[in-house]
């Protein structure tokens, strides 16, 4: 597989360690960038290689960075978003543990990108033998003069802290990620002002998945036309697919934008296990709408799956099999939500615990005849009518399933 | 200003309102929540979702700038749908324990349901329970399944008192509002947080099953408690015609003045209403052998005027003496200042009032009457009453209301009193001073007559009756303008004074500062 970007080191031994990372061409992206670039050239750079945010809502990085206003007496930020809390998604976990330095490497460049000398990374907090390693690789990156005070010799300044994540799937949400980073609640702010001119601290912020800035250093190097090359021209470089359920060989397979979904299910992830159909998959982390099995020949890139109805999100397929009963995904799915709901804003709250409510009725064989309707009654008033992104996570994935497996799920309701 | 469209109808707005504000303004309601023009925007409450021509997805009227050309619909099928869904998600869970809420009547949920919703309930499962009877103040209820966690308490305590008092523990459905376990909310304006709560979820302990708000009378006055002369609602109820209930004083409520008490009012003043009802003088009295003696408003202003006329008439200064309070308003204080000082010329006028307290640096100041700051513009030197000249150069002493007692001792009081021949008192409510005069004449309170007073910050505020004054008595400014009638003091002058107005005209333009 010569597609492989970000994975490509991953089976050397000791790649956490900066001594194997520079061995391998470590560092060279910061080197480039802080000694041969200006800040703009390295904007136009990632402009220029369509780089789309890896987090969930596929926001291009450079157009994101470019709205920093750059004339401003408060510091600028830049958190890493790795709360990786998508149900399905483990992607970002593997980036941190084998590579912790290309991240580190990413947000440097961004850093003096932006103009940015102090970087924060939000890590889940049961991640904390990642976070442990993370915080090793910026100690040894410092010793190297790669972060610190006057990184090699330019005058720029940087410091990079992990903060250990609330535990709460709402943290995830960029905003709610600033909160929680300013010791409040993690509630999502009311946007606008937008995180680029008012987040972390009232200050000009930048926040980026670790997938997305592990990507920068590779477009440094070889540059924007070739990361685009490697992917599609909206959507560029490849993407770190996290293929969980019913197949052979679950994990992480890095593929360009675009790859068939039914390719990376039957032919890199070995196909359904012994003796198993497909008969759902879910595209892109829990809150993307669900696939039948029939609707997978699919390319894998934001827009196609948009268009399909679904999402690209964080590239987290979930394979379903046959056995399976939707009920269980439904009432997985319902838990969730109305579990990790923050409770600020009343449709979302309410909406998906009654959801869940009327769920676990009918998991207790005390369906209605009219439970079905009412649940996509409920999800539609959710959904575009809460203060952030968590209500449509909820309310999508309930929508699709109720409709496109409504057959299956009325067994359960009363005739 | 910037000219935007809502419902079609064109308005012009300020520049930076918000599509809500701009809305208010032009009698156009949006419904919410969780908005207060005390606060920023907190978007949480999603009942204000309008459409915005241009826009994919529904927007928070709260939160959206109203720019030029801006088009907005807060009617359309999609809004309404939208209101519906959102209204059905607050009463899902809510307890509808209307019939036992002290906010019914007054609720938001109850509006809201009557004007958008009207959808049976669909909710079959059963309702969260939690805890419906937390102390959070000496005098504040919390009912956690009526709260929709709007946060407003949160947010005042926040940002108004800055006492922080207040959060959100829990998440989703099970989120609530708490306070420190340890902690009660004890500041000077919790009581407000009752105002806030758009429902029922934080309720007056005071005010707790007294009266169903539809029996309520509300009119507006000013609080009399301090010189900030907050603006207020006094609500109360008319009493019932065939059961044994008169009339009572329910409850005091802040209203709404930007430039003096903005949305709010300090307990002080809140809680500070029994006086309304409770021990007032009905009628005009003379003690005659340890009996009091019922007389009429008008004998009893012949027999004042002729007892001061007498005095006058002698060759000697007027041994006359008055004793005012800043609880009279502008007008009266006017009056009583042309009347005695600048034409009876008399020596002896005192100003006597209650005792100051702690001012709390927000509303509440230190002087616990309205009206200190009239004594100034007027002119009238605030001397405190001296016992002992009183004692000796009087024989005549009219006082304004018992405020005396506070700071001398009845003791004091009394051998000073007893060697004035006639002591006259007007005021409103039995005091200890009562038996040592020897006429009483009850007046009304702030809250039952008309005038205007003056704040801490010289703001002139004019006020009419908000409650009906019961007693056989008269206002002092009509008392004063009838004894200058009656003592023939200037007819010319008072003759024109017919009328508080005309007092305040002349008010104008005799002092500059109340020309304004």
């Amino acid at each position: 597989m010569d597609d492989k970007v970000l994975t490509k080191g991953f089976d050397l031994k000791g790649l956490f360690e900066i001594e194997a990372y520079l061995q391998n061409g470590g560092y060279k992206a910061v080197e480039k960038a802080l000694l041969g670039m200006t800040p703009s050239a390295v904007l136009e750079e990632v402009k220029k290689a369509s780089l789309r945010g890896r987090g969930g809502a596929g926001f291009p990085a450079g157009v994101k960075w470019s709205f920093v206003p750059q004339n401003v007496d408060t510091p600028k930020y830049l958190c890493v978003n790795a709360d990786e809390g998508e149900p399905g998604t483990f992607k970002d976990r593997y980036i941190m543990s084998h590579n912790p330095h290309l991240l580190l490497e990413g947000a440097i460049i961004a850093s003096y990108a932006v103009g940015i000398h102090l970087a924060l990374i939000y890590i889940r907090g049961e991640y904390e033998a990642v976070a442990r390693r993370l915080e090793n690789a910026i100690t040894q990156a410092g010793e190297r003069g790669y972060l610190g005070k006057n990184i090699l010799g330019t005058g720029f300044d940087l410091e990079i802290i992990v903060h250990r994540g609330a535990g709460a799937y709402i943290c995830g949400e960029e905003t709610a990620l600033l909160e929680s980073i300013e010791g409040k609640r993690a509630y999502p702010r009311l946007k606008p002002p937008f995180p680029a001119s008012v987040g972390l601290f009232q200050s000009p912020t930048v926040i980026n998945n670790v997938e997305t800035l592990s990507n920068v250093p590779f477009i440094i190097l070889n540059g924007g036309e070739w990361f685009v090359e490697k992917g599609l021209p909206k959507d560029g470089g490849t993407r770190i697919f996290g293929v969980s359920g019913m197949v052979k060989k679950p994990g992480i397979y890095e593929l360009p934008l675009g790859t068939n979904l039914r390719k990376i299910i039957f032919e890199y992830a070995g196909g359904m296990r012994e003796g198993k159909e497909l008969k759902a998959v879910i595209p892109g982390g829990m809150s993307a709408p669900v696939l039948k099995g029939d609707e997978i020949d699919l390319a894998m890139d934001f827009d196609s799956l948009a268009r399909a109805n679904s999402m690209l999100g964080s590239a987290a397929i979930i394979v379903i099999d046959k056995e399976t009963p939707i009920f269980e995904v439904l009432k997985t799915v319902t838990r969730f939500y109305a579990h990790e709901s923050c409770g600020q804003c009343t449709p979302c709250r309410i909406g998906t615990s009654w959801i869940d409510k009327i769920v676990q009725r009918i998991g207790q064989g005390k369906g209605e005849e009219d439970d079905l309707d009412t649940i996509i009654r409920l999800a539609s008033n959710i959904l575009g009518k809460t203060l952030c992104p968590l209500g449509d996570a909820a309310a999508l994935p309930i929508l699709s399933l109720c409709r496109k497996f409504r057959g299956e799920l009325e067994g359960y309701l009363p005739r | 200003m910037v000219k935007i469209f809502i419902d079609d109808k064109a308005i012009e707005v300020k520049e930076g309102l918000t599509v809500l504000q701009a809305a208010k303004a032009n009698g156009i309601s949006i419904p919410h929540y969780c908005y207060h023009p005390a606060f920023a925007p907190e978007g949480s409450c999603r009942m204000c979702l309008v459409e915005i021509e241009g826009q994919p997805k529904l927007d928070l009227a709260c939160s959206t700038i109203a720019k030029e050309g801006l088009k907005v619909r807060t009617r359309s099928p999609k809004v309404i749908e939208a209101r519906k869904g959102v209204l059905e998600f607050y009463l899902a869970e809510h307890p509808l324990d209307c019939p036992i809420c002290d906010k019914s009547g007054e609720c938001l949920l109850q509006d809201y349901y009557e004007q958008f919703g009207l959808f049976n309930g669909q909710f079959k499962d059963p309702k969260e329970k939690r805890e419906k009877r937390i102390e959070i103040g000496r005098k504040l209820l919390l009912d956690r399944e009526r709260c929709i966690l709007c946060t407003r308490c949160v947010r005042f305590l926040n940002r108004i008192t800055r006492t922080e008092d207040a959060g959100i523990i829990s998440r989703g459905v099970h989120a609530e509002i708490s306070i420190y376990e340890t902690e009660l909310i004890e500041n000077n304006y919790a009581g407000n947080l009752v105002d806030l709560c758009p429902v029922g979820a934080i309720t007056d302990l005071d005010f707790r099953f007294k009266a169903r708000v539809w029996f309520l009378e509300k009119k507006e006055s000013i609080c009399p408690h301090c010189s900030r002369g907050c603006n207020i609602f006094i609500d109360f109820h008319p009493g019932f015609p065939r059961v044994k209930m008169s009339q009572r004083v329910c409850r005091i409520r802040p209203r709404d003045n930007e430039h003096i008490n903005f949305y709010w009012i300090c307990d002080f003043g809140r809680y500070n209403y029994a006086y309304l009802d409770e021990q007032r003088h009905h009628k005009i009295l003379m003690e005659r052998e340890g009996h009091g003696l019922g007389l009429s408003r008008e004998k009893t202003e012949i027999m004042l005027a002729e007892k001061m006329k007498g005095l006058i008439s002698k060759e000697k200064a007027a041994r006359i003496a008055v004793i005012l309070n800043t609880r009279l308003t502008n007008e009266e204080l006017f009056l009583a200042d042309k009347i005695f000082r600048e034409k009876l010329h008399l020596e002896n006028i005192f100003v006597a009032d209650p005792l100051p307290g702690k001012g709390d640096g927000f509303l509440l100041t230190e002087e616990r009457t309205p009206n200190r700051r009239a004594l100034a513009e007027i002119g009238i030197p605030a001397s405190a009453p001296d016992l002992k000249t009183l004692a000796e150069k009087t024989d005549f002493l009219l006082v304004f209301g018992s405020s005396l007692t506070e700071a001398w001792s009845m003791d004091a009081i009394k051998s000073a009193f007893d060697k004035i021949r006639t002591k006259v008192l007007l005021t409103t409510h039995l005091s200890s001073l009562d038996p040592l005069v020897d006429i009483i004449i009850p007046t009304p309170l702030i809250a039952e007559k008309s005038g205007s007073l003056t704040n801490v910050e010289g703001r002139v505020q004019v006020f009419s009756p908000a409650l009906e004054f019961r007693a056989d008595g008269l206002p002092e400014w009509q008392l004063l303008l009838d004894l200058a009638d009656e003592m023939k003091i200037d007819p010319d002058y008072f003759g024109k004074l017919r009328s508080l107005e005309s007092i305040r005209r002349q008010m104008a333009k005799e002092i500059p500062f109340f020309n304004r």
